[in-house]
């Protein structure tokens, strides 16, 4: 008995003509043995090497496949364009892979989807094993200063429920990181770890993400608020030694000490100054893309391919 | 051998139009229709829509000229009009080539109404980012077919024969040779080829490849549904992009679902419609004459599953809507208008004395055009 949801699953595409042939062959394999209707969506992120020839090769000798290749302008890397891929994808279940490299059983896929059948909106796949030196250091202070529902961690592919699309939607017009908005978008969540298998290896590390990173964790923890917050306090602390040291002088008589304190102290209060005000900056940069980019991507075609 | 003052090939609407026009000034007329009733084929199987130009945001021409014939059509045909429901159109938030700012201006350019109300009220959240309720009516084929029948037979010197499709046509010095059905012969010195999908098959045998259309074939699928109580007077159309349409199907009572992507089950880009189900139609349909696509016994799976997965992602959970059937037709598709949307209404003359002129459009209201031809301004 197959399911009756209709599901879509949303591929990363970039510069991986080796590996994404067999990804969907044995993705498709999984999914129109467990369902009766689904689609595939190939997010291209403008790869230059024979990517896209691969997708489509798969397209023409696959039975029944309803493929859709969504082709973006130019690099925009992996956050936007797997948010293009989702707003196009129309199942009442959303599969993520964020790429191509599967050092997992297919039927894992398939697993995800049940557990998501069980009651959460949002189920992903974590290898277990260490992941890269950055990540963990990424996730460990997002994790300990984030405040929200859900741990993040390393994740190969996930699963959402429509009604967590809405949700991640209606609570922000802009996503700059998905696993972030979603582990907050206060719907049930779950994880489910598998050994990875084969010598894929974990995947290669991407362009770009230390920039992600940073924003993350302006975007979702406090970890600068409590930067800014620990120097204000520092200052503080400096202003109060300084009036004291100038207060001393002042009463062993010596005004030319009190001027070069007096430059000191402005010294130091502006350094502070600067500090807190680049923070702030920081921050308002962010609000401004956050608020005022209209257009999250952009995409260059959609090509449909059916029999 | 029968001579005629007009032979008219297809009755779907431009067909009938013109025989009644024709019979009203006392002309003698013959129409030929392979199927076995009128408006068996596009005018029945089609979005039933009576366009104001909404749906050519990106071709003004196409637009103002729709809005023009709507009122007349309105006057004319109103008794087979569906007006009495809110059709909405929405531009999407993603992937639409018009936006809900461009749209408004679009519509104050061409004149015609756009009232702006909140996208939640039919949509989920994020979906979209303008609605506007607009004025945009449907007909009811059937209606308007018997109304057609009924006004026809006042016109004593208008012939209509059902299965009786044309098998030959050829030039005889001042006039065309038609020979239809079991190898009738008629003759007349005006010819009006009105059948939309088959109008390359046509001219091919009368005039060969050079005069044919540029055109691609669709094998298009309209679903129709029942709908819940909240979508029963409202129509949603998410336009200009890879969307859908929702909308009351004439006075039947149903609805009708259409998607840009999955109403289209398959494209031929020859100049005869070569389609692999051909085979598989047991004589029903071939390249050189075209079979009904909806009795076909080669039909294709209907695409409900993934147009309905498409509206649903759009839609509020409220406006729910329910399989009914599918009806399928082919659509010819002017090559010229594909990057622009429009959808011009091609009436082209191809031989004068005698005359040979073919009809192509994809709309309702248009027909009007037909009117100068009929009267023999070419």
């Amino acid at each position: 008995m197959k399911e009756s949801n209709f599901v879509s699953a949303v591929v990363y595409v970039r510069q991986c003509q080796d590996t994404v042939g067999p990804f969907l062959t044995r993705l498709h394999a999984a999914l129109s043995e467990n369902f009766q209707k689904f689609e595939l969506i190939c997010v291209n992120d403008a790869s230059t090497d024979g990517s896209v020839q691969a997708v489509r090769e798969f397209a023409e000798h696959s039975e029944g496949a309803m493929v859709s290749i969504l082709n973006m302008s130019y690099p925009q890397g992996l956050e936007a364009s797997m948010n293009a891929g989702v707003d196009l994808a129309i199942g009442d279940f959303v599969f993520e892979f964020d790429g191509t490299e599967m050092d997992y059983e297919p039927r894992l896929v398939m697993e995800v989807y049940r557990t998501a059948l069980t009651g959460f909106d949002i189920v992903s796949a974590t290898p277990n094993g260490r992941a890269r030196l950055t990540s963990r250091l990424f996730y460990r202070v997002f994790n300990r200063y984030a405040n929200i529902q859900y741990q993040l961690e390393t994740e190969r592919f996930r699963v959402l429920s429509r009604r967590a699309i809405n949700r991640v939607h209606a609570m922000s017009r802009t996503i700059p990181y998905r696993k972030a908005l979603y582990a907050n978008c206060g719907l049930k969540m779950e994880r489910l770890r598998y050994d990875p298998v084969g010598g894929g290896g974990r995947p290669r590390a991407e362009g770009g993400r230390s920039r992600l990173a940073t924003d993350a964790l302006v975007l979702f923890t406090n970890v600068a608020y409590r930067l800014a917050l620990w120097l204000a306090v520092v200052m503080m602390a400096l202003t109060l030694i300084v009036t004291g040291y100038t207060v001393v002088i002042y009463l062993s008589g010596s005004p030319v000490e009190g001027w070069t304190t007096t430059m000191l102290f402005l010294g130091f209060g502006f350094f502070g100054m600067f500090a807190i005000l680049t923070l702030v900056l920081k921050y308002l940069s962010l609000l401004v893309e956050l608020t005022f980019r209209r257009q999250r991507y952009v995409f260059e075609s959609i090509e449909k391919i059916s029999k | 051998m029968e001579r005629w003052d007009k032979i008219i090939i297809g009755a779907g609407l431009y067909g009938l139009y013109a025989a009644l026009f024709a019979g009203r000034r006392g002309e003698r007329v013959l129409v030929l229709e392979g199927e076995d009733a009128p408006f068996r084929r596009a005018t029945y199987i089609n979005q039933a829509r009576v366009h104001m130009g909404y749906h050519y945001p990106r071709s003004y021409s196409t637009a103002i000229k729709s809005a023009g014939y709507f009122d007349r059509f309105n006057r004319d045909f109103g008794f087979c009009v569906h007006s009495a429901f809110d059709q909405v159109y929405a531009t999407s938030a993603a992937f639409s080539w018009t936006d809900g700012t461009q749209f408004r201006s679009f519509c104050r350019a061409a004149g015609i109404r756009c009232d702006p109300v909140p996208e939640s009220r039919y949509f989920n959240p994020g979906m979209c980012d303008g609605a506007f309720l607009t004025q945009e009516y449907t007909y009811d084929a059937h209606i308007l077919r018997d109304w057609f029948l009924e006004q026809l037979k006042e016109c004593s010197r208008v012939t209509l024969r059902w299965s009786c499709p044309v098998t030959g046509l050829s030039r005889e010095d001042r006039v065309y040779r038609v020979t239809a059905g079991e190898g009738e012969q008629f003759e007349s010195d005006f010819v009006l080829n009105a059948t939309y999908a088959s109008t390359n098959q046509i001219i091919r045998q009368a005039l060969g490849q050079e005069e044919a259309f540029g055109i691609k074939y669709e094998l298009c699928e309209i679903i129709l549904c029942t709908v819940d109580k909240p979508l029963a007077d409202t129509g949603i159309t998410v336009m200009d992009g890879p969307f859908f349409s929702i909308m009351p199907f004439g006075k039947t009572g149903l609805h009708s679902l259409t998607s840009v992507t999955f109403t289209p089950h398959m494209a031929s880009f020859d100049s005869l419609p070569r389609f692999p189900c051909q085979e598989r139609s047991g004589g029903h349909c071939s390249p050189e004459r075209l079979g009904s696509c909806d009795t076909c016994p080669a039909r294709p799976e209907t695409a409900w599953s993934y147009m309905s997965s498409l509206a649903r992602k759009y839609l509020r959970p409220e406006f729910g809507f329910h399989y009914q059937g599918s009806l399928f037709s082919m659509k010819p598709i002017l090559k010229a208008s594909e990057i622009d949307d429009s959808r011009p209404t091609v009436i082209r003359v191809h031989t004068r004395q005698p005359a040979l002129v073919s009809v192509l459009s994809g709309k309702i209201n248009t027909v009007y055009d037909l009117d100068g031809v009929l009267k023999g301004e070419f």
